[in-house]
């Protein structure tokens, strides 16, 4: 009908089914033709019934799907397959499902708005226009761009406009770009990630239910857009170290960020993923902060002894030095920078040492830091015995976290004890694997102002120790206590000796209660395997109360049950956090407002369960519900 | 009497007032001290607050914030108040010292 506009061919009218064909490079003639070609090579001679018609334009649909599936019959029996026709035929077959489904749902759709609607009276015309449609051009003809209204070639990639109409190359290539814009835009982000991305921040307890704190969507927001900040003006430390994490997590710590963090009022530098930087960032923090006190380096790989050099030169205000890694600073350097501001420092934190910093380095920073109150060494690899027998000499100790890899004897760490003991508020000992009941009796005997104590990773001390540890100990109640993975491990033998339980056990723990119930504030029981049902229960029993308690961690302790986590709640009225992986006898935990329970192996719906707002009467008297 | 009013005034450093609930903008716990009668600060006795170092723009977020955090206070999977990104900092500083 249009046939001016179509190309430059004289047609007559045809079926809405010949446009479509001729439109897809498909023409009946053609197949009708091989067809015949075929019957006649296969002489069979046996049916000529049907007569070949010479009239494409009046071929209706049904008949030429007749033929082709006769095509299709004949040609498994003669096995002549020829690719272009089976294609042909496959091409009609979709073509008319998709119209059927497609005319389908239209007036499905039609008859909903007919039934809400009655008094509308056009639907017959309706159909009539969704069955009649403007033929299209085939590829190769011209046609007028629905858009910009050119002309130009049609092509089989030739993208349908808005209104229909075929549209010219780079319209179509405009209007893809569009869509896919906006169905990114439509698109809300997949469920799942965003749920990952929920239970993640509450894993690292940014969020805790309710909307996040302003500042925390602040510096996210600043995180979010690193590279476009400029300045960060006057923020205050605590902020900017805060930024600075976000930053480091994020990776994004770089030599374009870190100016950001450096300023000359500031008196520490935090920098927890220093990976990236190199020596000019780091001659950088020393000349534009030079009255530093507290420095933090993550992962400080590429530090080397010129930038230690010259902070030694630049910074005579150091107090705090915590570093991580710092692999390519020699022995001397280490020497050096005791000897040159050892005097002053007061915190001394290192870790993962693998190529230097030796015994030797230990002693002379003993002999050079009088004033040193808090001490880390972890992961040095090349500490030993010698250096504890140093460290038990600092003077001015008062926290210690100490983990080594080489082998202690124990009378070195009751020597330690017995030395630096009653000053102590801190006491880390992790991995001291051979540590057994002679370092919990000095611990009994000698500290007695600890708030702090961790003692994890070891199969030596007996429960009976530990029990004698936290009864009639001068010392007052811990606010934070981690006995983790105190347990025997044998695999022939997986619940332990029976009568004299190795590890952190029902004696112990109950023993720990009593004594640090009061004030304690973080529980970590991780893998004490051996604690009974009952000593959980005797210890939560709902009537007792740990005024404290915020965060407790009893992962695989396998003998908790939904009743313990029940009673926890009941029990701890700042309780926060709740972690329990592999207790695989919580089930249909009500978590109560305020509380994060992680870990729980069977929760419906997420890692972690969340309260919502409900008390924990009410989350209690669910549970039994449920329970029950 | 006036101690008493569900609503109070939130003026900013270019002299926009905002009226806003109470118990929304106690959601600071600066402004809560301010407004508490017992610490008898002015700010209690005329229910009004000077920002002298937060600006109109960032103050009207901030009570945008102060409403969205109420609605929002026991609900979970919270969306994001959104803001534009200028003006970020500024309102960082402001939520700092408003301790929210």
């Amino acid at each position: 009908m249009s046939a001016r506009r179509g190309g430059n061919t004289i047609r007559g009218p045809r079926s809405a089914l010949t446009d479509f064909l001729a439109a897809n490079n498909i023409s009946a003639q053609q197949i009708r033709d091989d067809y015949q070609r075929r019957r006649q090579s296969a002489a069979d001679g046996g049916d000529a019934g049907e007569g070949p018609s010479n009239q494409a334009a009046e071929q209706n649909e049904d008949e030429a799907l007749a033929v082709a599936a006769q095509a299709e019959e004949d040609e498994m029996k003669t096995k002549k397959r020829k690719r272009s026709e089976k294609d042909a035929i496959d091409n009609i077959k979709k073509a008319k499902s998709a119209k059927t489904s497609k005319v389908d749902a239209k007036k499905a759709a039609k008859k909903k708005a007919r039934k809400a609607d009655p008094d509308l009276d056009e639907s017959e015309d309706e159909d009539y226009e969704v069955d009649y449609k403007k033929a299209k051009p085939a590829p190769g003809q011209f046609e007028h761009c629905d858009i910009c209204n050119k002309r130009f070639t049609v092509t089989p990639y030739s993208k349908e406009g808005p209104d229909g109409g075929l549209l010219c190359t780079p319209c179509g290539k405009e209007l893809t770009k569009d869509m896919k814009k906006e169905q990114k835009a439509q698109q809300p982000r997949s469920v799942g990630r965003k749920r990952r991305k929920v239970e993640s921040e509450r894993l690292d307890g940014v969020a805790t239910g309710g909307a996040k704190t302003l500042v925390q969507l602040c510096l996210q927001r600043v995180a979010q857009h690193h590279d476009d900040v400029e300045e960060l003006g006057d923020l205050p430390p605590k902020l900017l170290e805060r930024l600075s994490e976000i930053f480091s997590k994020k990776r994004v710590m770089k030599s374009k960020t870190l100016p950001l963090f450096l300023r000359p009022d500031l008196d520490s530098v935090v920098v927890h993923d220093a990976a990236y930087l190199e020596e000019d960032d780091y001659h950088q923090i020393f000349a534009v902060v030079p009255n530093i006190k507290k420095l933090v380096l993550s992962n400080t790989c590429q530090m080397k002894d010129k930038s230690m050099d010259y902070m030694l030169e630049r910074c005579h205000e150091l107090r705090h030095i915590s570093m991580y890694a710092a692999n390519l600073v020699s022995e001397e350097m280490w020497y050096r920078l005791f000897r040159e501001a050892g005097s002053k420092l007061e915190v001394i934190k290192l870790k993962w040492l693998d190529a230097a910093f030796e015994d030797e380095a230990v002693r002379e920073m003993v002999n050079c830091c009088p004033n040193l109150e808090r001490l880390k060494l972890k992961l040095c690899r090349r500490l030993g015995q010698d250096s504890v027998d140093y460290i038990a000499q600092l003077p001015a100790l008062k926290h210690l976290s100490l983990q080594i890899g080489r082998e202690v004897s124990n009378d070195t760490l009751v020597n330690l004890i017995e030395q630096r003991g009653p000053h102590l508020e801190t006491l880390s000992l992790e991995k001291f694997l051979d540590a057994d009941d002679t370092v919990l009796e000095a611990i009994h005997d000698h500290c007695t102002h600890l708030a702090k104590l961790r003692l994890s990773e070891n199969d030596t001390c007996t429960d009976a120790a530990f029990a004698a540890l936290f009864t009639a100990w001068a010392n007052p109640p811990l606010s934070f206590a981690d006995f983790n993975s105190t347990r025997d491990v044998d695999n022939n033998n997986p619940t332990g000796p029976e009568d004299e339980p190795i590890g952190l056990a029902s004696a112990g723990f109950t023993a720990l209660m009593a004594h640090s119930g009061p004030s304690l504030k973080h529980l970590d029981i991780a893998s004490c395997r051996f604690i009974e049902l009952s000593a959980f229960i005797d210890v939560f029993n709902g009537a007792q109360s740990y005024p404290a308690l915020e965060y407790i961690n009893l992962s695989f302790c396998n003998r908790v049950d939904t009743s313990v986590v029940a009673g926890i709640f009941k029990s701890c009225p700042s309780l926060k956090r709740v972690v329990a992986f592999g207790c695989f006898d919580v089930q249909d935990v009500v978590v109560p407002g305020g509380i994060a329970l992680i870990g729980v192996p069977r929760a419906q719906d997420a890692i972690e369960q969340f309260g919502v707002g409900i008390g924990v009467e009410e989350a209690i008297g669910r549970m039994v519900e449920v329970g029950g | 009497m006036a101690a008493s009013s569900d609503y109070v005034t939130l003026i900013s450093s270019d002299e926009f007032s905002f009226i806003v609930q109470r118990s929304s903008a106690c959601i600071s716990p600066a402004v809560k001290r301010m407004l508490d009668p017992s610490n008898g600060f002015l700010e209690a006795k005329t229910n009004t607050v000077r920002f002298d170092n937060i600006n109109g723009m960032v103050l009207e977020k901030v009570c945008e914030y102060f409403y969205y955090s109420e609605k929002n206070e026991n609900a979970r999977d919270v969306t994001d108040l959104d803001f534009p990104t200028e003006m970020c900092l500024e309102l960082l500083m402001a939520a700092d010292y408003l301790d929210i």
